[in-house]
């Protein structure tokens, strides 16, 4: 996750603004998941792909490394729904007896795997696309704009911040530890972990407490009161995503017209 | 105008655990200088400078900002803080948010300045303190120093008549010092403010610092311009500090190789003219 954030900063869509980006990326996953169609979910996939890596400039490489993530799970899920059990062993493609009954793959359970499949792939690009082009500060900051209570919305920046704190010292701590030593045996790691993990929190808390001095230093009166840098903002900015979301609609409703009148 | 921008007279404070950090001081930061507070670790620098900007409430004694003494209702603080601003030793309790240009924007905007207004001190603030090339970065991939620079332009951006620093200089390489020192100088001489620094740092004294103050536990021990303090290396040796390094260079070869010095040298420049001046004399 830190090293998404790394590439949101590079890509060419940063400065974009983070409401529109956030629009299209929720639209466009909503409409995915609703058409539920492999033409509309490979499309979704070519089409958020192709935005994150040509206009945003992400690596094509880095893109699919990312998408190999939830493969696995995505696998593992799929297997369930194309693997059947009935007892006829007519449509099944392959097919074993079990206790009686024929566990198998059918024709039609590979389909909903395949579609299950692809339609997952093409909602997972749209939050890529979003997570590739959008730094989380950015992301705070339409939070803040479509009415995500402000206390939230700071709370999530200041964990955000620290965390990286919280990293750094926790692992200062362990080097220190481990320099003298205290991961040697299994005894003396619980014992070190022990003291790691209480440091930790009494350091936090301390922190915490010079953050509220520093920031009382500066005026804070209750709210986390900032300024954005000034993003790029065209009405066409919602239009566009909109345009394609309605074109993509359309095409599913006359595939589903087409499938209908075949089947009937 | 009054001489003096900020005063204080026998203060003293009492920490909740019964820690008698400060115990009547008396000090006068002179306005559009730049003065240093010297003190070995626990002298109570820290807790001095927190009570120049109303963070803590004296226990007794006073603070002066501009001849008048600090009223610690909500709209005098205010006020004071924003004619007092205060930089953390640490740059990583002070800067909050993960972009730079956020937490610059924090300060003026407490300010409740207009947003146009915000957006040119921010700028103004980055450009100043020399990062204004970094305002898309998320403050976490910022180096220690560059940190530190973004605390001070988060201070620079409200447009302090005072600025306090503390350790401004710790913790950092030495080009990273002399670039510091140097933007503080420059900012300093450009907005006329007034400038309070505590550091360990004894040999950047002479070069950038008007006025000295020596604290030693609690206390106020000596004080004058640079070059009255380290006129009095025992003094500052009783209360573990020690001369610049080339102040003491001098001091030596006055006292164990027989030169003569007509006056004191804290700095290379002072000590190459003094030394030029000694072997004018000579005759090889």
């Amino acid at each position: 996750m830190i090293h998404i954030d790394r590439y949101a900063y590079r890509s060419k869509l940063k400065k974009t603004d983070p409401v529109q980006k956030l629009f299209f990326a929720v639209l466009t996953l909503g409409m995915c998941l609703w058409a539920d169609s492999n033409v509309i979910s490979a499309a979704v996939l070519v089409l958020m792909g192709g935005i994150t890596v040509f206009r945003g400039g992400t690596s094509l490489y880095f893109l699919m490394k990312l998408l190999a993530i939830p493969m696995s799970f995505l696998l593992v899920g799929v297997l369930t729904v194309a693997v059947k059990i009935s007892e006829d062993p007519g449509i099944m493609l392959v097919s074993l007896p079990m206790a009686g009954v024929w566990v198998g793959i059918s024709q039609q359970g590979l389909r909903d795997a395949g579609r299950l499949f692809l339609k997952a792939l093409g909602s997972v690009t749209c939050l890529y696309y979003l997570s590739l082009s959008t730094p989380l500060v950015d992301m705070l900051s339409a939070f803040k704009r479509i009415g995500v209570p402000k206390l939230m919305v700071e709370m999530m920046g200041l964990v955000y911040r620290f965390i990286f704190v919280l990293f750094e010292t926790a692992e200062t701590i362990f080097n220190s530890q481990n320099s003298r030593l205290g991961y040697a045996s299994l005894n003396s790691g619980y014992r070190s972990l022990g003291g790691l993990a209480s440091t930790l929190f009494i350091r936090a808390y301390r922190r915490s407490d010079e953050l509220y001095t520093a920031l009382e230093a500066r005026g804070y009166d209750g709210e986390l009161n900032v300024l954005e840098e000034p993003y790029q903002r065209h009405w066409a900015g919602y239009f566009a995503p909109l345009a394609v979301n309605i074109i993509l609609i359309v095409i599913t409703l006359l595939l589903r017209q087409y499938e209908g009148g075949r089947l009937g | 105008m009054n001489e003096t921008i900020l005063e204080v007279k026998d203060l003293h404070y009492i920490y909740a655990d019964g820690t008698h950090a400060l115990k009547g001081i008396n000090l006068k930061i002179p306005r559009g200088k730049t003065t240093a507070v010297l003190g070995g670790n626990g002298a109570g620098k820290s807790t001095l400078f927190m009570n120049f900007n109303g963070i803590l409430k004296p226990t007794s004694g006073q603070v002066i900002f501009d001849g008048k003494a600090v009223d610690y209702s909500h709209k005098g603080l205010k006020e004071l803080r924003r004619a007092v601003g205060l930089v953390f030793q640490d740059p990583d309790s002070q800067l909050f948010s993960a972009s730079v240009y956020q937490d610059v924007s924090f300060g003026p905007m407490n300010l409740r300045l207009p947003e146009q207004e915000v957006r040119r001190r921010v700028e103004l603030g980055l450009e100043r303190t020399g990062i204004l090339d970094l305002k898309d970065k998320p403050t976490h991939c910022l180096s220690f120093g560059q940190k530190k620079r973004a605390a001070i332009a988060g201070v620079l951006a409200m447009e302090p008549e005072v600025l306090v620093l503390d350790e401004p200089t710790g913790g950092l390489d030495p080009m990273g010092v002399s670039g510091v020192m140097k933007l503080l100088k420059e900012t300093q001489e450009q907005l006329g403010i007034s400038v309070v620094m505590s550091t360990h740092d004894i040999d950047i004294v002479p070069l950038y610092c008007d006025y000295v103050y020596v604290m030693d536990r609690g206390n106020v021990c000596i004080e004058g311009t640079p070059k009255q303090v380290f006129s009095q290396p025992d003094a500052l040796r009783r209360v573990h500090l020690r001369l610049p390094r080339v102040a003491h260079l001098m001091e030596i070869l006055q006292r164990e190789d027989a030169f003569d010095f007509c006056d004191t040298a804290a700095t290379i420049s002072q000590a190459r003219k003094a030394l030029k001046s000694v072997s004018r004399g000579w005759s090889f």
